[in-house]
């Protein structure tokens, strides 16, 4: 999975944001926020990702155990995809 | 994970107040404009030609965005003069949603072109904001002194409207519209939109050619429009009746101009607006103001850098004294008095501005004998 193009991922008074860049905003009319760990992920998956590799990344920066984290990261892969971010 | 912009924003503010960051601006991307409103506080007339000379090129807006957005700003609001006056204008709006701003455009819409319309549905701005003048043909005439503007900005607001690109309409009141609230109403009414109302004309800020003390209304006039707003509101159900004789808040219902949304009353403070906190304005000769109408502060980021003009910019903005005046006063809470305001009406940021202080003696009074 990928995060497509068109979407900045940026720091703005200490909340992660996404925001959708020129014509992508025909899509995506919105800010969607994101946690620390969020937004960790999400700049990850500006290349392409396999699931594993973002529950390593998750356990090597957080103490959780893995069922917990491929769980939340499931749960977050979702929701991005339910917002048209993601190519499949 | 999403959640509504207006609580996203406010959330963001709350944070960026705390560290005192760049979250919100203006660009004024020209003084000029193709109407001629008697009211306005800044006109430069279409094709002054000094004006024009002294407008940020483009690269110079896109380098400030830059630095902008690595300060942190976010919302950005692109405003005038009227900014389809500028060629550039497309070129300067595609390039800052490529950015990622969330951008507001402030119009008049008379210049709003089929074609325009067709690049902006391509990449839709968070809102466009558009002044409508007048209700009729007439009224425009009287305040804009064009008379095909109602026209041509009806054209506008309904193309936009009709490619589903979020669009908002206000007013800003004068003598020469006054009448014609309940028509603007209807306008708004009939196509599901709000209608805002600035209630405050500034003297001029800059510009020539334009009146705007002797052409708003006088203190009883604007009472009686604020009224008479309420009282359609109420009919229409689109506000409820509330008791503020014992509320230390006061009753408001108007878009808040130039001088931006207030947010606090804190005494020892002598902005209650994001301006100069995390709020800034370009001027279109590139000066950062903390507002559009607050010229008595200002720094210069092309010459320094946009970070280093907002850092003084914040310490001349600490450096202004709350108006002991107005901090004592009853009428307080019925009052919209700013150090903006204070300035452009008296010439000082601590002298009650007579305007002012009238108009907040007036809506107290109003509210004893339950008017509003």
């Amino acid at each position: 999975m990928k995060l497509k193009s068109g979407f900045l991922c940026r720091e703005v008074a200490g909340q992660w944001v996404v925001v959708p860049l020129g014509e992508r905003v025909v899509e995506f009319n919105g800010i969607m926020t994101l946690s620390e760990s969020g937004a960790l992920l999400l700049r990850t998956m500006e290349n392409e990702v396999q699931e594993e590799e973002l529950v390593q990344i998750v356990l090597n920066e957080y103490i959780v155990d893995e069922e917990s984290a491929r769980s939340d990261i499931r749960e977050f892969v979702t929701s991005l995809k339910d917002n048209g971010l993601l190519i499949e | 994970m999403a959640q509504t912009l207006d609580r996203l924003y406010s959330q963001l503010v709350s944070a960026a107040k705390v560290k005192r960051e760049l979250l919100s601006a203006s660009f004024e991307l020209t003084s000029r404009c193709n109407l001629q409103c008697k009211m306005c506080y800044v006109c430069q007339n279409a094709n002054d030609r000094e004006g024009m000379a002294k407008e940020l090129t483009t690269e110079q807006w896109i380098s400030l965005a830059q630095e902008a957005q690595d300060l942190g700003l976010l919302f950005l609001t692109l405003t005038g003069g009227e900014v389809f006056m500028r060629k550039d204008f497309r070129e300067i709006y595609q390039r800052l949603m490529m950015m990622g701003f969330i951008l507001t455009i402030y119009t008049n819409g008379t210049l709003i072109t089929p074609e325009i319309v067709n690049w902006l549905a391509a990449m839709p701005p968070y809102k466009v904001s558009i002044t409508l003048y007048g209700a009729s043909g007439e009224t425009y005439k009287e305040v804009t002194g064009f008379a095909d503007g109602y026209a041509r900005t009806v054209r506008a607001i309904d193309s936009l409207l009709e490619n589903k690109i979020p669009t908002d309409i206000k007013t800003t009141v004068v003598q020469g519209n006054k009448h014609d609230y309940d028509k603007l109403l209807d306008f708004a009414q009939q196509r599901k939109l709000d209608l805002g109302v600035v209630n405050y004309v500034s003297p001029r800020r800059e510009g020539t050619n334009t009146d705007p003390i002797g052409n708003r209304l006088t203190p009883q006039e604007l009472l009686d429009y604020e009224v008479h707003i309420n009282e359609r509101n109420m009919e229409l159900g689109l506000l409820k009746r509330k008791d503020f004789s014992s509320s230390k808040e006061s009753p408001r219902f108007f878009e808040s101009g130039l001088a931006g949304t207030r947010v606090s009353r804190e005494t020892s403070e002598a902005f209650h607006c994001l301006a100069g906190k995390t709020a800034a304005w370009i001027t279109a000769d590139g000066r950062l103001l903390p507002c559009g109408l607050l010229d008595g502060v200002k720094a210069f980021p092309l010459s320094k850098g946009l970070a280093a003009a907002w850092e003084e910019l914040k310490q001349e903005c600490d450096g202004i004294s709350p108006c002991k005046e107005c901090q004592g006063c009853l009428f307080q809470a019925y009052c919209e008095h700013c150090p903006a305001r204070l300035l452009k009406e008296t010439g000082q940021y601590t002298k009650n501005a007579p305007y002012l202080c009238e108009l907040a003696r007036k809506r107290k009074e109003a509210v004893n004998w339950d008017v509003i």
